[in-house]
């Protein structure tokens, strides 16, 4: 379901174990009004550039069109979902 | 010693004193350049020919949503734009990654060896075609080479071209790139990066340390992702005599 005029779009997340190949494992199911849209991943990994952060690993319908920042926590990335899917 | 250009133009043809004196007298204006210096940029008229004589360069284009694609990396010997300069403006920009040494030639001076050295001109010549072939194999690697595959296919290449012109030692080379430089050229994330340079490193292919990348398995690097170096066309990995038969005045007259 679209979100029209000052209608917010329902953004919620579920965490799930996410098999990346490496240690950063911890992620969550990103949800726009129950369509899932994105797997984010928490960077855990030693060395990683930004470890700590929340990282899009999967970027599904409208987000695949926007390269994504990685995102210090999820209210953040709730924040950057919301204005993205937007449009 | 030998420059660069020099030993490039050496794993391709066999040159002359004369050849080697006129490429000495090519190079007479080096100056030092920074990191992260723009060479040449899109939209410029291109001025004078740049040849890297140490460090590395890149060949890039910014989109409009600011995102940085690198389309080539430019090594010791390398010309950034041998023939650029008949064009009328730059169509990409060309940036040095780190510090780097560059020999400015002015066009009239590659015009004039090329008119007076024929062994030079074919040198140039392979150069030109195994820029494109690289571009080509560039091609496959985006397209058709998993993320792991990619990056240590970009390892090996390195390390042959590096090792051509006596830039790389026991199996080691400078390895000044950011995991953002390897995620702009491949097309992934620097995320994806960095768990695949640990994944090769887990693997007992590489060691990185100080910025210098160690090759620990050459073989068994260039077997896991199917790493061939015939596009480089490089003259130890030809069979040069069957190559000078095949040129076509002869074959017709054959």
């Amino acid at each position: 379901m679209p979100a029209h005029g000052n209608v917010e779009t329902l953004v919620t997340m579920q965490p799930i174990a996410v098999d990346t190949g490496s240690d950063d494992s911890d992620g969550m199911l990103v949800m726009a009004n129950g369509m899932l849209v994105a797997v984010l991943v928490r960077l855990s990994t030693s060395g990683h550039e930004q470890e700590g952060d929340w990282f899009v690993e999967v970027a599904l319908g409208p987000l695949r069109a926007h390269p994504a920042p990685t995102f210090g926590d999820l209210d953040e990335a709730t924040r950057w979902m919301r204005r993205h899917l937007r449009a | 010693m030998q420059h660069a250009l020099i030993r490039k133009l050496e794993s391709y043809e066999t040159l002359s004193d004369k050849d080697r004196r006129a490429l000495n007298a090519l190079v007479p204006r080096i100056r030092q350049v920074g990191a992260h210096v723009d060479l040449a940029r899109e939209g410029d008229p291109p001025d004078n020919v740049h040849l890297v004589l140490d460090g590395f360069a890149c060949r890039y284009k910014v989109l409009a949503d600011g995102k940085r694609q690198i389309m080539a990396y430019l090594v010791p010997g390398d010309f950034c734009d041998l023939n650029v300069f008949i064009l009328d403006q730059m169509d990409h920009n060309i940036g040095t990654i780190s510090q780097c040494q560059v020999a400015d030639i002015p066009r009239e001076a590659i015009e004039e060896i090329t008119a007076s050295y024929p062994l030079i001109t074919r040198a140039f010549w392979w150069c030109a075609l195994v820029d494109e072939a690289v571009l080509r194999e560039w091609l496959v690697n985006m397209g058709a080479r998993a993320a792991d595959e990619r990056i240590a296919h970009l390892l090996c290449e390195l390390h042959a071209r590096l090792e051509a012109v006596g830039h790389s030692k026991d199996d080691s080379y400078a390895f000044p790139f950011t995991q953002t430089d390897i995620a702009d050229t491949m097309g992934l994330s620097n995320v994806h990066v960095h768990r695949t340079l640990r994944d090769l490193r887990g693997m007992g292919l590489i060691t990185l340390n100080k910025r210098v990348l160690t090759i620990l398995d050459v073989e068994r690097l260039k077997d896991f992702c199917k790493f061939n170096a015939n596009y480089l066309h490089l003259k130890n990995a030809r069979w040069i005599e069957r190559r000078s038969v095949i040129w076509p005045s002869q074959q017709q007259r054959g």
